[in-house]
């Protein structure tokens, strides 16, 4: 791959198997064994794409719902395994895609930041080092010995973000979280973001908010359908969507 | 060989794991770890009743016999538990984080090993209690216990996955379970059942495995030779067929969640 790529995405497609009667049980298997009759549908949610993100881009990606931008974000962190093609990233990446995935609600925030740090990649000494600057950016510091089951979903997705951000990682990537916490805190999460890019860190993105697109973003990509329909600049890609979202064409 | 390099370098992962589970499990009870050892000392004083009063056993130091068995039979069996939900429980997380798949049954196995742990200073004050000294031998007791730890680790590995699709399979594994314990000499000596069954026990591992704990624990006896080789190459065989099986499982497991 060339240097100048944190990313290269190459005929990535990927099936998803739509179950007409699941069987989810090792009875229903054995006898749907006599039955001929094919229980689900294949449905080809990404289509061979291909794509590439620069270091120190901030790449976005838009779409409609169900037109793939997720699961093309798990098979770029490696959540997925796509049917075809690969990705190859280089250097650490740290997906960002649903808030707080493994916090458990029964421990304090603390415990928590530190089970968090480890699923991300850090070592227990280092992140135990920095729980205490993790609660100040979230601005939690009466809440550290909470049981995160007393938290509110803003003070929630706080932690998380925060957690998240001081992996520090060469490649972020974000599903649609940024919208979360008070105003204060958004902007704080937005200037968290642009400081990464400042430092030469890539970040790949998926929003619906256009504006935001527009103005962060160096190069858009436009899925729609499990294809890519548009890649480029911002202003452009973002009209494309736009179009193609009318009710009537 | 890249597999055990990255399982390495997740150790942080795989510990946390398996120590939140214990966590979770007991701090929030009054009597904290002590649900771990309640629970086999239960069924000690169950079986030791039914052994000592209704058909008396002529097994020498019969309470810590039963009281091993038992603690090992535990193992198993929470460990598998623990592990048939390792996958499913973390549903939310696996669909947002990439880490090996091998992780959450490696660390069921290790969550039942520090439970294990804890129920050994229960035999110990058994020991005491019981006036017991051991001899000698039961250096060779860790040895076999590691064993019974790859064993559980082998069979974690496609439980955690294939509890995912197959949502029976843990009354599957259960009912496994409930056979295997009336089959391995827990509450009786092997040399009491006939001999043609002896023979097709020989390969089970746990049969194995609690016959030698038991040899090297209580009756200062080591294992032949013969015996060792045999759980050894069992072991070995069922958990590299085990992976195999996971390796296979897991490939849609993720979406399957």
């Amino acid at each position: 791959m060339s240097s100048g790529n944190a990313i290269e995405v190459k005929n990535v497609s990927k099936n998803f198997r739509l179950y007409h009667e699941k069987r989810t049980s090792v009875y229903e298997t054995i006898i749907g064994m006599f039955n001929k009759k094919k229980y689900y549908e294949e449905l080809q949610v990404l289509k061979n794409i291909s794509f590439s993100v620069k270091k120190g881009e901030m790449f976005g990606i838009i779409g409609r719902n169900g037109s793939g931008k997720t699961t093309l974000l798990r098979i770029m962190a490696g959540i997925y395994q796509p049917d075809t093609g690969n990705v190859i990233t280089n250097g650490s990446l740290t997906p960002f895609l649903g808030l707080g995935a493994g916090f458990q609600v029964e421990l304090t925030a603390k415990a928590n930041i530190v089970l968090y740090g480890i699923l991300l990649g850090f070592s227990r000494k280092i992140i135990e080092k920095r729980v205490d600057d993790i609660i100040k950016f979230a601005e939690l510091e009466k809440f550290a010995d909470t049981k995160l089951k007393n938290f509110s979903s803003g003070m929630y997705a706080r932690l998380a973000f925060s957690t998240a951000v001081q992996v520090d990682p060469d490649i972020l990537i974000i599903d649609e979280v940024l919208q979360v916490g008070d105003l204060a805190f958004q902007t704080k999460s937005y200037e968290t973001i642009l400081s990464f890019k400042k430092r030469g860190k890539s970040i790949v993105f998926v929003t619906h908010d256009l504006s935001s697109v527009q103005q962060h973003c160096d190069r858009v990509m436009f899925l729609n359908r499990g294809t890519v329909s548009s890649i480029g600049d911002p202003i452009k890609v973002v009209e494309d969507y736009k179009k193609s979202s009318l009710p009537y064409e | 060989m890249s597999i055990l390099k990255e399982l390495w370098n997740k150790r942080s992962l795989i510990w946390s794991f398996a120590t939140s589970d214990l966590k979770i499990r007991y701090r929030n009870s009054v009597l904290g770890f002590f649900w771990t050892v309640l629970e086999p000392l239960l069924m000690l004083a169950v079986l030791y009743v039914v052994f000592t009063s209704l058909f008396p056993s002529t097994i020498e130091n019969f309470g810590l016999y039963l009281l091993l068995g038992i603690i090992l039979w535990n193992a198993l069996t929470r460990g598998t538990e623990i592990g048939l939900h390792s996958i499913l429980g973390r549903s939310s997380l696996v669909n947002q984080i990439y880490f090996p798949r091998e992780i959450p049954a490696i660390s069921a196995s290790i969550t039942s090993f520090l439970m294990v742990v804890f129920e050994f200073v229960v035999f110990i004050i058994f020991m005491i209690v019981f006036r017991f000294i051991p001899p000698n031998t039961i250096i060779y007791l860790p040895l076999v216990i590691l064993l019974e730890f790859v064993l559980i680790t082998g069979l974690c590995l496609p439980l955690s996955v294939l509890n995912v699709r197959f949502r029976d399979m843990q009354f599957i594994w259960r009912l496994v379970l409930q056979v295997g314990f009336f089959l391995t000499p827990i509450f009786y000596k092997l040399d009491r059942l006939p001999e043609n069954i002896q023979m097709i026990l020989k390969y089970s591992p746990m049969v194995q495995i609690v016959d030698m704990a038991h040899d090297v624990t209580i009756y200062g006896k080591m294992p032949s030779v013969e015996s060792v080789e045999t759980t050894v190459a069992l072991v070995l065989v069922i958990t590299l067929i085990c992976y195999l099986i996971f390796r296979i499982a897991e490939k849609r497991v993720i979406e399957e969640l």
